[in-house]
């Protein structure tokens, strides 16, 4: 066995006995994506917002009547519930209750308002605790005055046309619904055509390629330490190459990254517990490669330019949690054309983020190319600068 | 006064290490900015549309996603580049209009117009917004549509007649209020709630990193020197505690100081807002030293101290607000400090409450200060006796 490679596995049962890349390899990463995966499951599913709204008609009109069915309809399709009140008390208590978000209240006169153009109002009391679903709650009721409006303009436009007065003789007198001019297009959302991770896989992968960097650092910090303890000197001392004992700790840091990372892509992907998907084994067997190639080439030159272990333990989790943080490890921070979006391709994180939405929907292993060429230059440029310094290092 | 000396030499270390200054001083602001830009403008999100059918319909729906406010809007010129802005976040939504759009209108036919969005930022409220200007176009197109089949009367002469008077039906007025009060405050900053939240992010992540420091303080042999003064062992573990908690309180009013200046942030009843600061300063002291005192291995113990004070943040409503919590997830929120503290926050700042309203909460946070510091000092006087 080659002195970089018997280095190496001396760490690694140093590591291992220590537990310490244990917890930020595996323990850490997957406990976190567990959690995000409960709090944040919500907002990709717009059923488990736990909307919850009232509705006291005062009006009983045909058209008050129709907005209480449009609710139903979003109800039935389990984004909200819905319960009548019959006056403006019950449903306040019932928010005081806890009971509801907020709720409707549509005065008497209102269908008659609308029949006459007289711009009636649909009030939205909402709980001051919950101003998001309050929100949610008016936005529905803009909608339904949109198809008003689309309603009004076309019976306005047909009594325009035929000079006619409008009159409820006139309404009658029409042989189409007027409310179908609502109905003219629909806004179709259909962003599933889009290669996108889903949330879960989203956070595993976030919450791997984060704590990755930390794990790795175990490795390469390995160098200052036995600088530190007098060790170093005594490997010198050896007949021993200097590339052996830097290639000694970067095989340990690789070795620890893809450890990880596999365990964490394996056990994420466990069906029942967080079923991620992440898509093309061989795409991202690659990107893991990669991106664990990345992490050694960055640590190295952190630890390359820091004087104690200590100082690039700090270092390197600054620079860690600084190129996460933009590489939209915690949320997105891509904008369009700004400045902000350009940085953040400056961070293997986005690379690494983007190469697995690239495999998303079932693409072939190779959508993973450009990415993982993209961690590679990430890794080619960091990884020799960093070698060069800490032969340097080692020479003196 | 042997306390307090532990307790300013704990500062202090603090204070020396360069990377504290970073994690404890810059990062938090830094988030708040960066939260408060992307979530209450500032940073415009950007909307790319794809269009190739040249007809008048088409083009006044383009023209009216163009003169939205607030967003950046971006031609394309195939469906497959626009797509993949989406996906790779150059736009966080994408509108594509079909190709026959104004054929299709002129036969009365349902015009449906896709629309794509990031899962992650704004996809909901950029809908409703692409979504009101479209209607803004295609509410003359359907009345027209109506007319014409009505009359028989030329689509494009009752198009005329409807685009003439489309703005003069309010259809409804939608008025939203809070309960017990006029209108919604729209007054709560784009920062407020969003700065309580990291503030208690941090001031327990900071407290958990100091599990380390107390670990090395062992390690180095500095306890046992302490011992062997005439230092009691109550005088050592109720120094630490009070070191761990001035350093949570340092950043914490670093934080509502620096915020209240900067970016105006709302804090509410300062009196209230103090104590809530202090109760939480004292939970996450008490579960620094707690974990510092369990473990003997200080790379272990912020492993341990990162995942905790990231995950418990989570869960008590950090990153996602509580209001968006189901009926059990809020239930698993209020085991977490965090959201006992965050509940208060929102007493303060939306209700105008002062200390009387949050003495619940307040009460609570209390208990967890006092468990978490007895367990913390009982195992700490273990730890140090044992070596």
């Amino acid at each position: 066995m080659s002195a970089a490679a018997q280095i190496a596995v001396k760490d690694l049962k140093l590591r291992v006995r220590d537990r310490s890349a244990f917890i930020f390899g595996i323990v850490a990463p997957l406990v976190l994506a567990f959690v995000f995966n409960l709090v944040f499951g919500s907002v990709f599913d717009a059923t488990g917002l736990g909307l919850e709204y009232g509705m006291v008609d005062l009006d009983r009109s045909e058209i008050s009547q129709r907005f209480g069915a449009v609710l139903e309809e979003v109800e039935a399709d389990g984004v909200l519930t819905i319960e009548n009140y019959a006056n403006e008390a019950s449903a306040e208590r019932a928010i005081e209750d806890d009971e509801i978000d907020a709720y409707y209240l549509i005065e008497d006169g209102f269908g008659e308002g609308v029949v006459t153009f007289a711009a009636p109002t649909i009030r939205v009391v909402g709980d001051i605790d919950a101003p998001t679903s309050t929100q949610i709650a008016a936005s529905i009721a803009q909608q339904f005055s949109i198809g008003v409006e689309a309603t009004q303009l076309a019976i306005t436009t047909t009594a325009i046309a035929t000079s006619s007065q409008i009159t409820p003789q006139f309404v009658n007198s029409l042989s189409g619904d007027p409310s179908s001019a609502a109905f003219s297009y629909q806004l179709e959302d259909v962003s599933a055509a889009t290669k996108q991770l889903d949330g879960t896989t989203y956070f595993s992968a976030a919450m791997a390629i984060f704590f990755l960097f930390f794990t790795v650092q175990f490795g390469v910090l390995g160098l200052l330490e036995e600088e530190r303890d007098g060790t170093l000197a005594r490997l010198r001392a050896a007949p021993i190459g200097r590339l052996s004992v830097v290639g000694g700790k970067a095989i340990l840091a690789f070795l620890l990254g893809v450890i990880s990372m596999t365990t964490l892509v394996v056990a994420t992907s466990v069906p029942f517990l967080l079923n991620a998907d992440w898509g093309a084994p061989l795409g991202v067997a690659l990107l893991v490669v990669a991106g664990v190639l990345s992490a050694v080439g960055i640590m190295g030159l952190v630890a390359s330019a820091a004087k104690t272990p200590e100082g690039a333990g700090n270092l390197g989790a600054i620079i860690a949690v600084v190129l996460g943080m933009l590489g939209g490890v915690f949320f997105p921070l891509g904008q369009g054309d700004d400045l902000l979006s350009k940085l953040t391709l400056l961070t293997p994180h986005a690379w690494f983020m983007r190469g697995l939405a690239d495999l998303a929907d079932a693409a072939p292993w190779t959508a993973a190319l450009p990415a993982t060429g993209a961690l590679l230059v990430f890794a080619g440029v960091t990884g020799s600068i960093g070698l060069v310094l800490l032969r340097r290092r080692l020479e003196r | 006064m042997r306390v307090l000396a532990i307790g300013a030499s704990n500062i202090r270390r603090m204070l020396r290490e360069r990377s504290n200054i970073f994690f404890v001083f810059i990062f938090p602001i830094g988030i708040i900015l960066l939260i408060g830009a992307q979530f209450g403008g500032g940073l415009d999100p950007a909307v790319g549309h794809f269009a190739v059918d040249d007809g008048q319909i088409a083009r006044n729906v383009v023209s009216e996603i163009e003169a939205i406010d607030g967003i950046d809007v971006f031609p394309y010129e195939t469906e497959d580049d626009l797509l993949s802005a989406v996906e790779l976040g150059d736009v966080q939504a994408g509108v594509f209009l079909p190709a026959d759009m104004d054929q299709r209108a002129r036969q009365g036919e349902v015009v449906s117009i896709g629309f794509v969005s990031r899962p992650d930022g704004f996809g909901p409220q950029l809908q409703s917004i692409v979504g009101s200007a479209v209607a803004d176009v295609m509410k003359p197109v359907g009345a027209a549509q109506f007319t014409s089949a009505e009359t028989e009367i030329p689509f494009e002469q009752a198009l005329a007649v409807a685009s003439g008077i489309a703005d003069n039906n309010n259809g409804i007025e939608v008025e939203v209020s809070a309960l017990g009060e006029a209108l919604f405050p729209d007054t709560l900053g784009q920062f407020d709630m969003g700065a309580a939240q990291q503030l208690v992010l941090f001031v327990f992540l900071t407290a958990l990193a100091g599990s380390a420091a107390l670990i090395l303080t062992r390690q180095l042999g500095i306890s046992q020197r302490m011992l062997s003064t005439p230092t009691s062992i109550g005088t050592i573990v109720v120094g630490e505690s009070v070191g761990r908690f001035g350093v949570a309180m340092v950043q914490g009013l670093y934080i509502m100081v620096l915020t209240f200046f900067i970016f105006r942030v709302n804090w509410g009843d300062p009196v209230g807002a103090l104590l809530i600061l202090v109760t939480f300063s004292a939970v996450g002291a008490g579960a620094g030293i707690l974990l510092g005192a369990t473990f003997k291995n200080d790379q272990q113990a912020s492993g341990i101290g990162v995942m905790l004070s990231i995950g418990l943040a989570a869960l008590g409503g950090s990153m996602l607000p509580l209001e968006l919590f189901g009926p059990t997830m809020q239930k698993v929120a209020h085991l977490t400090p965090h959201a006992w503290a965050l509940d208060a926050f929102a007493e303060l700042v939306r209700r105008d409450g002062t200390t009387v309203d949050i003495l619940l909460e307040l009460g609570v946070l209390s208990l967890y200060a006092v468990v978490l510091l007895v367990l913390a000092g009982w195992r700490l006087r273990v730890a140090i006796t044992r070596h």
